[in-house]
């Protein structure tokens, strides 16, 4: 019993530490949005802010539109999941299941690109993206979506090769094509996959920098990345309504990550055999 | 069967985007053949002028509004105006260049006009300059001229160092404020008095715990806030008049150096890794954790954010009596394919800003730079308010240089950085640290200018 207790008290010290260690920072960024600027860089550094500078959310909001940043922020990133979902599976599908010549290696060639940095393709996607008149405008930031990205790809193959082969034998029995397959079988198999992608698309999405900076020039069209920091000019000290900004913009994050938890710990996949 | 239908809509997929990339390059290129039309007309003809400049929410609105008033006046000119935050800026603006679709007027950071300009893409403003600005009437228009003569830009703002003190401090620690006839080593005697460890003695006592420092004597980071005033007031530099040749390992710089390094070994002035303790490089001045620093003009908004009760004055002399003050010519440049109409429009945009007295007075009243005409500096519209003594900025331009800026300007003082911080941090002497220094930066510059 005793034994039992103190296992129990050490494992609970683990835990509170490290949850500490992930809370404080989030924490110290709440109370550094609403400070002011004496009190943001106050050595030693002050945590609670005294007076609580409550006005640096509606002066972020008077700095900059913010709503129209929000809201092409959520054009960009809800168009973008969908289409990492579809065109990812689709592309994942066929690599897992359909035989066609060349298909490992043109499956290495996709890993392949994974490797290559963001930053060398930016150039020739301008280019492409000038010539194709769509600069300035927030289709570059979600089209490339729709083209399967690799790594959706790789977790979708991954995910679909995990399904064994019986499932879709029993459906080919009762006459299904293998698009049919896909959207009947394979898609419903692996909602946790499907949940693991949108989220990390949509995370990456919303906090995109380099791309919306290259493409995007007129404000009205700024993503809320773009919108937070330009917040802060090239010398003016005015950090605390940088972090009021980035703190507005968690809050969609925290509230996808609510709904779609569910997702992440739902149970295996492999119960429909016997 | 199956592959063949696959293979034949891959081809016509192909073939289609292909076709649109093409369609659309197309048009592309025959939109601006409509531009170039007779020079007869040329006053009627509607000239769409591309403005790219980076900004803050707050610098933002104002330059909407001085756009606004230059259409007004130019009603055949339609400003399209392209912003974006300042590290984005030039992120964005190298991969237009590189796409060939910068914009036609652009606001460059001072340090990096020579980038642009000794690869290719501005135009010679020289003869504008010549013809349309009367060269006595501006602050700085030099700073942008090249090692051949020729004009690059013409100043948007200018940043300017000078000394900044907190008068709160120096009373509190009872000496004197600073006065223009320093030298530095008047001032680390100063910064020795001010300062101050967790529990509350002076450098100048000898309880001081050096490990413990609250409050330096002065601030010091990096180049134009640090290492480049020093080294050049006390007869040294780093690159030689051609900005080519490194004269970084010279006793001159040596002693500029030995001055530096004793302050922080005596925890007068913050190494590189006590700046890491702060919010910022920029935030132990206006966080009263600084008596001093090497301040350029900007520095005055946060300055006066904070509340502080601070003033400034000259930088301080060198041994032989040589002063130095850092300057930044933040710049408008003109894209070198910007001709004919759009090239006139660019160049209309320089001259409203550089030569109307609303232009500059409006974008004086942000504070953010020092503007760039003089009758407008020395009005009391600029010289009133904090600080006081406003007027330690202009009587600074007697003896302004620039940051030896040539075209691997942050190549090179990364370069520098690497060692000189080193010293900096007591791991390498100071001799090492320069030889170290002068062969590296001697080979960021052969890269560049060897090649060419």
């Amino acid at each position: 019993m005793n034994r039992y207790k103190l296992r129990k008290s050490v494992s609970y010290i683990i835990i509170t530490i490290s949850s500490l260690i992930m809370f404080v920072p989030f924490l110290s960024t709440v109370f550094n949005s609403l400070k002011n600027y004496a009190q943001y860089t106050a050595v030693p550094p002050k945590w609670i802010p005294n007076p609580v500078q409550w006005s640096n959310y509606s002066e972020v909001w008077k700095l900059g539109p913010f709503g129209q940043y929000t809201m092409n922020s959520a054009i960009v990133t809800v168009l973008s999941v969908i289409g990492a979902l579809i065109s990812c599976s689709m592309v994942a599908y066929a690599f897992a299941r359909i035989e066609f010549p060349f298909r490992n290696s043109l499956f290495m060639v996709v890993l392949g690109t994974m490797m290559i940095p963001p930053v060398v393709l930016i150039i020739p996607q301008f280019v492409i993206f000038k010539n194709l008149s769509m600069l300035d405008t927030l289709t570059p930031l979600w089209l490339l979506e729709w083209l399967a990205q690799p790594f959706g790809i790789f977790l979708m193959r991954q995910a679909f090769l995990a399904i064994p082969k019986d499932y879709e034998e029993s459906a080919k029995l009762d006459g299904c094509n293998p698009f049919q397959i896909y959207w009947r079988i394979f898609m419903p198999m692996c909602k946790p996959t499907f949940a693991t992608l949108a989220v990390f698309t949509f995370m990456t999405k919303w906090n995109e920098i380099l791309s919306p900076a290259i493409f995007l020039t007129s404000k009205e069209n700024f993503t809320l990345p773009i919108g937070i920091l330009s917040l802060g000019g090239q010398y003016n000290g005015s950090e605390q309504y940088v972090v009021a900004a980035a703190m507005l913009s968690l809050v969609p994050i925290l509230l996808v990550f609510l709904f779609a938890e569910k997702y992440f710990v739902q149970g295996s996949n492999s119960a429909g055999i016997k | 069967m199956k592959h063949l239908a696959f293979k034949r809509g891959a081809l016509i997929l192909a073939v289609l985007m292909l076709s649109s990339i093409l369609l659309s390059a197309c048009s592309g290129s025959t939109k601006k053949e409509e531009g170039e039309v007779s020079p007869g007309d040329k006053k009627q003809e509607q000239v769409e002028l591309r403005l790219g400049y980076y900004s803050s929410a707050q610098t933002d609105a104002k330059m909407q509004e001085l756009v606004k008033k230059f259409q007004d006046s130019h009603p055949n000119i339609k400003v399209k105006t392209e912003s974006a935050p300042y590290g984005q800026f030039f992120q964005k603006l190298d991969t237009q260049i590189a796409a060939g679709n910068a914009p036609d007027v652009w606001l460059s950071d001072g340090v990096l006009v020579p980038k642009y300009a000794e690869r290719g893409a501005l135009k010679d403003l020289t003869d504008l300059i010549g013809k349309d600005l009367k060269h006595d009437d501006y602050y700085g228009l030099d700073f942008n001229k090249d090692v051949n003569g020729k004009y690059w830009g013409v100043p948007q703002g200018i940043q300017i160092g000078v000394l900044y003190y907190n008068k709160d401090l120096f009373d509190a620690a009872k000496v004197a404020y600073p006065t223009t006839d320093w030298t530095w080593d008047d001032l680390k005697a100063a910064a020795e008095k001010l300062t101050l460890d967790t529990n509350g003695k002076y450098a100048t006592d000898a309880a001081f715990d050096g490990k413990k420092v609250k409050q330096y004597g002065l601030t010091f980071f990096s180049i134009t806030e640090g290492w480049m005033p020093v080294l050049k007031s006390f007869g040294g530099g780093v690159l030689d008049p051609t900005l080519q040749k490194s004269i970084i390992n010279s006793p001159e710089n040596k002693k500029a150096l030995d001055w530096i390094v004793d302050g922080m070994n005596r925890h007068l002035l913050p190494t590189p890794a006590d700046l890491k303790s702060f919010q910022s490089n920029m935030a132990p001045f206006p966080s009263k954790a600084a008596a001093m620093r090497i301040g350029i003009y900007a520095r005055t908004m946060d300055a006066n954010n904070a509340g502080l009760n601070y003033d400034v004055t000259l930088l301080p002399k060198g041994p032989d009596g040589k002063r130095f003050s850092p300057v930044i010519a933040n710049s408008w440049v003109i894209n070198k394919k910007a001709e004919n109409q759009i090239g006139d429009a660019a160049w209309e945009w320089v001259k409203f800003w550089a030569t109307t007295d609303e232009a500059q007075k409006e974008w004086a009243s942000l504070g953010e730079a020092v503007p760039v005409k003089k009758s407008v500096a020395n009005s009391d519209q600029f010289l009133n308010g904090k600080p006081a003594n406003k007027k330690a900025f202009l009587d600074s331009f007697d003896f302004a240089g620039t940051l030896d800026v040539n075209a691997v300007w942050s190549e090179w003082v990364g370069k520098f950085n690497d060692s000189i911080n080193r010293a900096f941090q007591g791991e390498i002497p100071v001799d090492q640290a320069l030889s170290t220094a002068d062969k590296d930066v001697q080979q960021v510059l052969d890269e560049f200018y060897k090649k060419k």
